[in-house]
């Protein structure tokens, strides 16, 4: 899977989520953070990231997450971790 | 295995502690919640507290609301996901204490129905909707019990339908319901690190 393909599916979970302004989604970039860049709560991260697992059908563990950063790169290298861990 | 096990005594449900066994005080004496009378580890909790002198200090003899949301997210969010942690880790809370603290972290709609005056019991009622990564939500609601009620003996048989029903008898008095109480278990590593920035 290429990274703007991830990249894609990310800013279609991001599009379903209400406390995200979607004028904000456009130009996402690898280095685009979530806080900083697209105003998301710190508290919707979590939801952000379960919707994540259900869109790449993968299954993150509680350390991953506890290690995450919060740009989009930082998910995506995420994404193509637990992949490759199958 | 359901629960876990602190120093050989197997906690196979909060109401076999008491809160202070598994919370972090507010502060020396704030703990704000006395009580745990019902708990299904995965569903939810029914919990008491009743306001003592220091907890209306200053506040008319009144219980303030904000302080309903603290106890309510000490009953709910930070009992339920360090007994689910402890479980999962097979660990103790005390084990944990060097390595994560349950941090509130948001609240969502909160609607106040009445009021609370010292030594008004009040019962908590917690389900929880969102459960993953460390991160719990819980809606529920706070009711003023009948002044007297043993409230072990009445939620003895209490069950995950009447929790999610709010299924009590009509001389419990409806004082707030909440939405959207979000706790999770932050690394201490994570509070160090943003300290230094």
């Amino acid at each position: 899977m290429e990274r703007q393909e991830i990249i894609d599916g990310l800013i279609e979970v991001l599009k379903t989520v209400r406390v995200i302004d979607p004028e904000k989604l456009v130009g996402v970039t690898e280095e685009t953070d979530f806080l900083a860049d697209m105003s998301v709560p710190s508290s919707q991260m979590i939801a952000i990231v379960a919707k994540v697992e259900q869109k790449f059908g993968i299954e993150f563990e509680d350390d991953d997450i506890d290690d995450l950063g919060l740009t989009v790169k930082d998910v995506v290298d995420l994404i193509l971790k637990v992949k490759a861990r199958g | 295995m359901v629960g876990y096990y602190e120093n050989g005594r197997h906690i196979e449900s909060l109401c076999s502690i008491h809160p202070r066994e598994i919370l972090i005080a507010y502060g020396p004496k704030k703990l704000l919640v006395d009580q745990y009378h019902w708990h299904s580890p995965n569903k939810g909790i029914v919990a008491s507290y009743t306001p003592k002198d220091y907890d209306v200090e200053d506040h008319f003899g009144i219980f303030r609301g904000v302080d309903q949301i603290e106890s309510f997210v000490q009953a709910t969010a930070a009992s339920l996901s360090m007994f689910l942690i402890c479980q999962k880790n097979a660990c103790a809370p005390e084990d944990l204490k060097e390595k994560s603290v349950p941090s509130f972290i948001s609240v969502g709609n909160v609607n106040f129905m009445g009021a609370l005056e010292k030594g008004d019991t009040y019962v908590m009622l917690g389900k929880i909707t969102f459960y993953k990564f460390k991160q719990m939500v819980c809606d529920g609601r706070i009711y003023q019990c009948p002044p007297g009620l043993d409230l072990d003996d009445y939620f003895k048989d209490f069950n995950e339908e009447r929790l999610f029903k709010y299924d009590l008898s009509p001389d419990f008095k409806l004082i707030s319901d909440l939405y959207d109480i979000t706790g999770r278990e932050i690394e201490i590593e994570y509070f160090r690190a943003a300290k230094k920035k």
